[in-house]
């Protein structure tokens, strides 16, 4: 069954029976268990309080950090209930946030509140706080394949400027993964899951006790072939029409496998904390190519190496909290394409020969990273809570080599030639203070400043106000401000002349401001609500000209809202969603800048069926996509997926079992493809994965 | 009854083989894990008796509660203890039998369950109960009832030093549920110099009106409010919203025995140190073993506790930061 729906506002009627359905067929299940044990739950819940309190109580305890910002907090047991295996899934959870993919190996493109870049250089990714950010393009690597999840611990997730704090690519939001701490994980778990495309995953990991550290250890190898829907027409097919060629592979299917191998390392004793990561990704597929034509030979092959040296004293002066960190990032992308098909004449409108092996494209790049910096807080004023800090980074984009064979414009051998983007440097040194003043009884005032000096571009300077009012008992507001940069990617700099980028050493930051207005009310014991309304405004954007030379050439603004609740309606099931709306403005045309959606709604139902099992199921629904300005194809279709998982929770010494389907109902999912001139590569948008389904066993030691 | 850790590995095992179609070098690893954690668990399970733990076999979140408590039982008791889940309707006959053949001195029964179960086996068994809140004094009598409910002299302690110009100590309580508390509660306040105020209530519209009593009598400055595990005077949904309120309104520092209450308002609470209140359990039970009698018997307070604070309340109440360092949990508020 496939369904596509056009509507752009709220849910049509087909839909709510679809979600009734689902939601009547899980209630009956849940109706039939008995509740015999309801008093002693009763009576434990006077004690020990709701689930959410359980799991802080028998876990490991923590402080959970105050924010004054617009923040999500997803934790391990959000990801185990929602039977997630990639990142992506947990992302799409959190409002105004909506997961979107590149054509190229169909890389993700976190869209929030509107603003959506191929590259998607605006949203920083930190893992335990660090930058896994490369300066190629200033994304987190186009060979991405996913990232599993089942050594995150939790995820936080801020909405809006963080520069701040975070400095470069806080700018329309910040994910920082936190793994899992040998506290975390507490025994040894081992983990296996099969599923549609052939996705095989395996995993194993340890926290405990190792030669007198706190240990532990994660390692996991995955395979899948990926999903295999069809693209209609590539950029090859318009090239075909245009030459009278027959190259395209379309219709054929986007190519998704991967070989993945993650790996992960925490030791800590006393007051130092030493990690390393490893990820390795290899046969990557290219997703719809490339150059947007069908590539199934192509393969990347990527790693990405962290580790990091970190010395914490919360004493270590009277009223001084302490931090120094050292961390070192490795990443290389090594790229086998054919970016054209056998038989194209590529896009090089002098050449009359077709290319009998494809147009084939061979870049390979290599990057390292070191940081170092010093933070402190300091609390010996009553009111005051001081939190300074310095750093130095240095970004080296250190080997690029690429070999091709169409450097003539025409068939030629397979050679080595000058890349587009030779090696470059960069150093950053910066330096930040914040205060939170307690300026009178329940009034909170953050002030924040950092300054970043790069070696390329100069200096940027980025302000933060916070102003928090606990306004009762259960209802906090806030008004927030931020300013936040992106600096320009090497690419955007320094990229050779060519016919798609060519890079502009005078560039500057991008920049967004926004101005932000949240409250966070416990309406009842069992009801939480959020509400935050938002306008940002972009300046300097980076983005190429007729000549597709980089320019900071645009601006854009936009406002909305995100809605949140959380309502405990029974002891064992919990209802909880979102609906995030965003309008923004391309100031150059006046118009919506497209692919990002208005209106977002994500719905959750969590159901303990008995002991040990919960049913969730998940809607999510993306509607309002427009077009780029000068895209004339209609508005991208809206879509909604339903999800089903059936978890039975491990134990001690015991299995655990998950059973979950993914796009229930087969709905017809698609993510816009970019605009091109003079015509658009991949007309009909990216499919998403049809229905799906995958089965996961773990087991506690 | 058969154990939970025999049968279940078992059965998944079996599972594991349906999907060996992999054939990965992990997966045979794997299996042959599955193989040993089997083998391993039958023969744990045919170990000795001594002491049985009787626990309901609950769903989670709360199952996790026994798996700790239990966990502190074997931490301090060892391998001599056999593990009996119990659902309700469970075969007390067949269950004694099971104690009798494994030669079972005396038994640890957690939850309303476990003690109901517990108090009705026919044998010559010592008993110690947990897990429960609290026991009608008639079945508590005979035995040592370790409640869930913190000891209010370390409620009262904590109290002080996070405020420590406090006199008097406020409860509003219903004596069907915290009648024995109460009176340990006399003691703590009389042995840290500090005065209980405590109304009576049976009926919600009574512990309103107390409630409305003590927010018109409070002095902020001395005076705090104490929140016991009370069906009738601590109900959710209209008293707390109530007394969250008054309580912020007029800068009353309140504490609970409820640990969730930190996160809707409380200042802080004491909950249950899961795995500590196991090896207590245990230390009871061993006593018994060596003398054949109780060390001491009735509802005893909860001792091994962890501490849970909320920031955002402590703020408004402006208390030191230095003496909120030393919780186990702290909450941010919203």
């Amino acid at each position: 069954m496939k369904m596509v729906y056009a509507d752009t506002l709220g849910l049509s009627m087909k839909k709510f029976i679809e979600l009734l359905s689902v939601l009547l067929l899980t209630s009956t299940w849940s109706a039939c268990v008995v509740a015999a044990l309801q008093s002693e739950e009763e009576e434990l819940a006077l004690v020990y309080g709701d689930k959410s309190f359980v799991t802080i109580a028998s876990g490991s305890r923590q402080p959970i950090a105050r924010a004054p910002s617009v923040a999500s907090v997803i934790t391990s047991e959000d990801i185990a209930a929602i039977g997630a295996a990639e990142l992506d899934e947990v992302l799409e959870i959190v409002p105004g946030l909506h997961v979107s993919h590149s054509p190229i190996g169909y890389n993700p493109i976190y869209t929030i509140r509107g603003i959506h870049t191929q590259y998607n250089p605006q949203v920083l990714m930190l893992v335990n706080g660090i930058p896994i950010t490369g300066v190629f393009v200033g994304d987190r690597s186009q060979i991405w394949a996913g990232f599993p999840v089942a050594n995150i611990a939790r995820i936080e997730v801020i909405r809006g400027p963080g520069s701040a704090l975070y400095g470069a690519d806080a700018f329309s939001g910040v994910i920082n993964i936190i793994t899992k701490t040998s506290t975390d994980i507490d025994g040894t778990q081992f983990g296996l899951r099969a599923g549609s495309f052939n996705r095989r995953d395996g995993w194993v990991q340890y926290g405990g006790g190792f030669g007198g550290f706190n240990a532990a250890a994660y390692l996991q190898a995955g395979h899948t072939d990926g999903q295999r829907e069809i693209i209609s027409a590539d950029a090859q097919s318009t090239l075909d029409f245009i030459a009278g060629t027959s190259a395209s592979l379309a219709p054929g299917p986007v190519n998704l496998g991967y070989d993945a191998i993650d790996g992960r390392i925490d030791l800590s004793r006393d007051k130092w904390r030493l990690r390393a990561g490893y990820q390795r990704r290899s046969n990557a597929k290219t997703g719809a190519g490339v150059a947007s034509a069908l590539d199934p030979v192509g393969k990347n092959f990527g790693e990405r190496i962290n580790t990091d040296l970190t010395y914490q004293d919360a004493n270590f002066a009277p009223d001084l909290d302490f931090t120094a960190q050292a961390s070192y990032f490795y990443i290389t992308e090594q790229s086998d394409l054919v970016l054209f098909p056998p038989g194209s004449l590529g896009p090089f409108p002098l050449n009359t020969i077709p290319f009998p092996e494809g147009v084939i494209g061979n870049p390979y790049k290599w990057e390292r990273h070191l940081r170092f910096n010093l933070s402190a807080i300091y609390t010996h004023w009553q009111n005051h809570k001081l939190r300074f800090g310095t750093g130095t980074q240095d970004d080296d984009l250190y080997r690029a080599k690429e070999t091709n064979n169409y450097s003539t414009g025409s068939p030629g051998p397979l050679i080595d030639v000058t890349p587009f983007l030779l090696p470059h440097n960069r150093r950053v040194n910066y330096i930040y203070a914040q205060d939170e003043w307690a300026f009178t009884k329940d009034w909170y005032l953050t002030a924040g400043v950092r300054h970043d000096h790069y070696s390329d571009f100069g200096d940027t300077t980025n302000p933060r106000l916070a102003l928090v009012w606990e306004t009762a008992y259960n209802l906090t507001s806030k008004v927030l401000y931020g300013r936040a940069f992106r600096p320009p990617s090497f690419s955007e700099l320094y990229n050779a002349p060519n016919p798609v980028l060519t890079g502009n050493v005078n560039l500057k930051p991008e920049t967004n401001e926004s101005v932000e207005l949240a409250f966070a009310w416990q309406a009842t014991s069992t009801l939480q609500a959020n509400l935050n309304l938002f306008r940002y405004q972009m300046r300097d954007i980076l983005r190429p000209d007729s000549g597709a030379v980089v320019q900071n050439a645009g601006r854009q603004h936009g406002e909305g809202f995100e809605t949140e609740l959380v309502w405990d309606a029974r002891n064992d099931l919990r209802l909880s969603g979102n609906y995030a709306y965003q309008q923004s403005t391309d100031e150059a045309t006046n118009q919506d800048p497209g692919n990002a959606p208005r209106h977002h709604v994500y719905a959750r139902a969590d159901w303990r069926l008995m002991p040990r099992w919960t049913l969730d199921t998940q809607l999510n629904y993306v509607a309002g996509r427009k077009r780029a300005q000068g895209d004339t194809r209609p508005d991208i279709s809206d879509y909604h997926t339903i999800d089903l998982t059936l978890r039975n929770q491990e134990r001690s010494g015991e299995w655990g079992f998950s059973f979950k389907v993914l796009n229930l109902f087969n709905a017809d999912a698609r993510e816009p493809s970019p605009y091109g001139t003079p015509f658009v590569p991949i007309p009909n948008d990216l499919p998403l994965a049809p229905r799906e389904w995958r089965a996961e066993l773990r087991y506690l030691l | 009854m058969a154990k939970i850790p025999t049968a279940v590995p078992l059965r998944h095992v079996s599972a594991c083989h349906g999907n060996g179609r992999t054939a990965t070098q992990l997966l045979r690893f794997f299996l042959s894990l599955c193989m040993a954690l089997a083998v391993s668990s039958a023969a744990w399970a045919t170990g000795e008796g001594g002491i049985a733990v009787l626990y309901p076999d609950i769903g989670e979140p709360y199952r996790g509660i026994f798996d700790e408590i239990i966990e502190g039982i074997e931490e301090t008791a060892g391998d001599r203890i056999d593990k009996h889940p119990l659902v309700p309707g469970s075969d007390v006959g067949a269950l004694n039998e099971s104690l009798l053949r494994e030669k079972t001195k005396v038994v640890i029964a957690l939850g309303r369950l476990g003690m109901k179960t517990a108090l009705s086996l026919k044998s010559e068994m010592g008993v110690v109960v947990g897990g429960v809140l609290t026991v009608p004094e008639n079945e508590a009598r005979g035995q040592p009832v370790i409640s869930l409910s913190p000891d209010p002299a370390l409620l009262f302690s904590r109290m002080k030093v996070l405020k420590p110009a406090t006199k008097r100590v406020f409860v509003v309580y219903d004596p069907a549920y915290s009648d024995w508390i109460i009176k340990f509660a006399k003691e703590a306040a009389s042995a840290q110099g500090l005065e209980l105020v405590e109304y009576e209530a049976k009926d919600l519209r009574n512990a309103v009106r107390h409630y409305q009593e003590i927010f018109s009598a409070t002095d902020s400055s001395k005076d705090v409010l104490w929140l016991p595990q009370d069906y009738s005077t601590v109900e959710e949904s209209t008293v707390l919203p109530l007394v969250l309120q008054e309580s912020w309104n007029r800068d009353i520092a309140v504490f609970s025995s409820n640990s969730a209450h930190v996160r809707r308002g409380v200042l802080f609470s004491l909950y249950p140190d899961n795995t500590g209140l196991g090896k207590s359990l245990a230390k009871l039970a061993m006593g018994y073993l060596r003398s054949g009698y109780y060390e001491t018997r009735g509802m005893l307070p909860l001792h091994d506790v962890h501490s849970a604070v909320n920031l955002r309340t402590a703020k408004h109440l402006r208390l030191k930061p230095s003496r909120l360092q030393d919780f186990d949990t702290t909450f941010s508020g919203q």
